[in-house]
């Protein structure tokens, strides 16, 4: 299979057959707790799209050029979150020049980027699987489309739920959890997709 | 001194620490990691080779083109012996990649064993192939030629019983399986490339 | 304030996975079996004591202005230690936790426990919210865990449990199980305990 083919490849996989919210579980507080508008969903979306390509790029260069050559592969968690803290630190000044809507409506969720384990998970990932540069980028980047597919489609259902009956007891988390669970069932229909 | 620079080498002082801690700790384990790798190494290998007491590791690299699923070679050995071949093959499965110690016996020319290292398979159908009652009809089989894969009973050895609803599972198994066998009549038997 | 009423605290009213609703990454991930329950509550409490510990100690020196930074480093070290400890040590667990060891490090209850409690309070009580918390992770997983691997495979603890006519429901081990096993805990608890969390 060409290069391209295998790029392709990476894309689907990390969308819909892995999807990191639905098959592998990562982003899940990020998941829950800014879903509840579709509006807000699509800019903490294109939030996370931005910091996992970035991440995906700038810790490549970290584990190849840096880490392993010196051999302190340990170092690997530690200076990968510092990564990422920075990059989410950068990204927020960015938001609240340019859209304090969005900035205001992300709200704490948004320095909360940091602590989303699918940012994290993905540049692990991406070492784990010995990806090159440009394999890890769109490993990133599907990452994070298949995060915002998961959160938009999810933020769509609750803002449905919002209007109806639901038992006091199940109201909130639970409900919300268990709408992602038959989400996740509809998502399982990927596995095997491809060969 | 500013607070700027203050905060800044406060956060250098944390981060030197955190580092001085990590290079001890890594310092400690790193003995012991490396014999766990290694004797976990071992009994993989001999659970699919019993009779070699010593593996030495077969040169691969100039065949990696040809033999994309070959992961690592070693030969087995009984004093100064030489008994069979243990092969760790990647092989792609339903679920992901599926990793396969394959034991061929070179005396009787024979599997010696199959196992599975790691996989992503559905629990219930196609991780029973990782199941002792499923490769176990590895044992014994003939490495003259590759085997094929039938549902319902095997009529001849060289023909293996698929699990039921996890065809594409059993067939990763026997594609790696062919592949070492495959590697071995093509270049390590005698009459093969490297001899 | 009381140690014990500290540690209860971490275990039930403020219970990490069932009131705050905090760390539901490793949550649903690992609780397909009981085992891997314990065996990453145990990992994630060791880095909460030790994270809760550092954090109540350096209280004074960490300039409020890179705190959460500063807390992230901490956090990253102890959990790179548990790493490279189990690894040397308990390589099977190793495996089976995977990628979720250096995951510890973005468990937000961590860094949840790290800006509310350990950062305002002295070193003792630090320690046992960590514990607290640790425990009530632990527990939590413990419950989930059992329930998934007993519907989904039929054993616990990797000891057959069922009856020969029952057929496990293998989607309780798969993400959906996960999801679905969390939100009816929870609202079974919603009811049991007269409340609601708003999230």
């Amino acid at each position: 299979m060409g290069y391209i083919g295998k790029i392709f490849m990476i894309l689907l996989s990390s969308i819909l057959i892995n999807n990191f919210v639905m098959s592998r579980f990562l982003g899940i507080c990020p998941f829950l707790g800014v879903s509840k508008r579709v509006e807000t969903a699509v800019g903490m979306g294109a939030a996370v799209t931005f910091v996992m390509a970035m991440t995906s790029l700038i810790t490549y260069i970290i584990q190849y050029g840096i880490l392993e050559p010196l051999n302190i592969q340990y170092l690997q968690t530690i200076v990968f979150i510092l990564v990422i803290a920075c990059l989410v630190q950068f990204v927020e000044m960015v938001i609240q020049k340019s859209s304090p809507t969005l900035y205001k409506a992300l709200g704490v969720y948004l320095p909360l980027i940091t602590t989303n384990c699918a940012v994290l998970g993905v540049a692990i990932i991406n070492i784990d699987e010995k990806y090159d540069l440009i394999q890890a980028l769109f490993n990133g980047i599907g990452a994070a489309l298949g995060f915002t597919l998961a959160i938009v489609l999810f933020a769509g259902i609750r803002e449905r739920l919002e209007l109806s009956d639901i038992p006091k007891p199940l109201k909130g988390f639970p409900i919300a959890l268990i709408t992602a669970g038959l989400m996740s069932v509809a998502f399982l229909g990927f596995q095997g997709l491809i060969k | 001194m500013s607070d700027s620079v203050k905060m800044s080498l406060k956060l250098f002082i944390i981060t030197a620490v955190a580092a001085l801690a990590l290079g001890v700790t890594h310092a400690v384990t790193e003995e012991p990691i490396r014999q766990q790798n290694e004797l976990a190494g071992i009994e993989s290998r001999k659970a699919v080779l019993p009779d070699g007491e010593e593996f030495i590791e077969v040169d691969t690299a100039r065949y990696q083109a040809e033999y994309p699923g070959i992961i690592e070679v070693f030969e087995g050995r009984k004093g100064s012996t030489e008994v069979g071949y243990v092969f760790k093959i990647l092989s792609k499965g339903y679920g992901g990649n599926m990793e396969l110690y394959i034991g061929i016996n070179t005396s009787e020319s024979k599997l010696d064993g199959v196992t599975i290292a790691s996989h992503s398979e559905t629990p219930g159908l196609g991780a029973n192939a990782a199941e002792p009652g499923f490769l176990g009809q590895f044992y014994g089989k003939p490495v003259i030629s590759p085997l094929t894969v039938v549902k319902g009973d095997s009529g001849n050895a060289e023909e293996v019983e698929a699990i039921t609803g996890a065809t594409i599972s059993t067939k990763a198994v026997v594609e790696g399986v062919n592949e070492a066998i495959l590697f071995y009549n093509q270049v390590l038997r005698d009459g093969g490339e490297a001899r | 304030m009381k140690l014990s009423k500290v540690f209860i605290n971490g275990v039930l009213n403020e219970n990490p996975t069932f009131r705050l609703v905090l760390g539901m990454c490793p949550t649903l991930a690992l609780t397909t079996a009981a085992i891997n329950g314990i065996g990453m509550g145990l990992a994630t409490t060791f880095v909460l004591v030790g994270s809760n510990l550092a954090i109540s100690l350096l209280k004074n020196f960490i300039p409020s202005k890179v705190r959460i930074p500063a807390y992230v480093v901490i956090i990253a070290t102890f959990v790179t230690i548990v790493d490279m400890i189990m690894q040397a040590f308990v390589p099977a667990l190793y495996e089976s936790l995977g990628i979720y060891i250096p995951l510890i490090v973005v468990n937000c209850i961590i860094l949840a426990r790290a800006e509310s409690f350990a950062s305002k309070n002295s070193l003792l009580p630090s320690i046992i919210d960590g514990l607290g918390m640790g425990a009530g992770f632990t527990v939590a997983l413990l419950l989930l865990g059992s329930i998934r691997e007993i519907l989904g495979s039929g054993s616990w603890f990797g000891i057959p449990v069922v009856s020969e006519g029952f057929s496990p429901a293998v989607i309780m081990i798969l993400p959906p199980g996960g999801f679905i096993t969390l939100g009816l805990v929870l609202g079974l608890l919603n009811k049991l305990t007269g409340k609601t969390e708003q999230p």
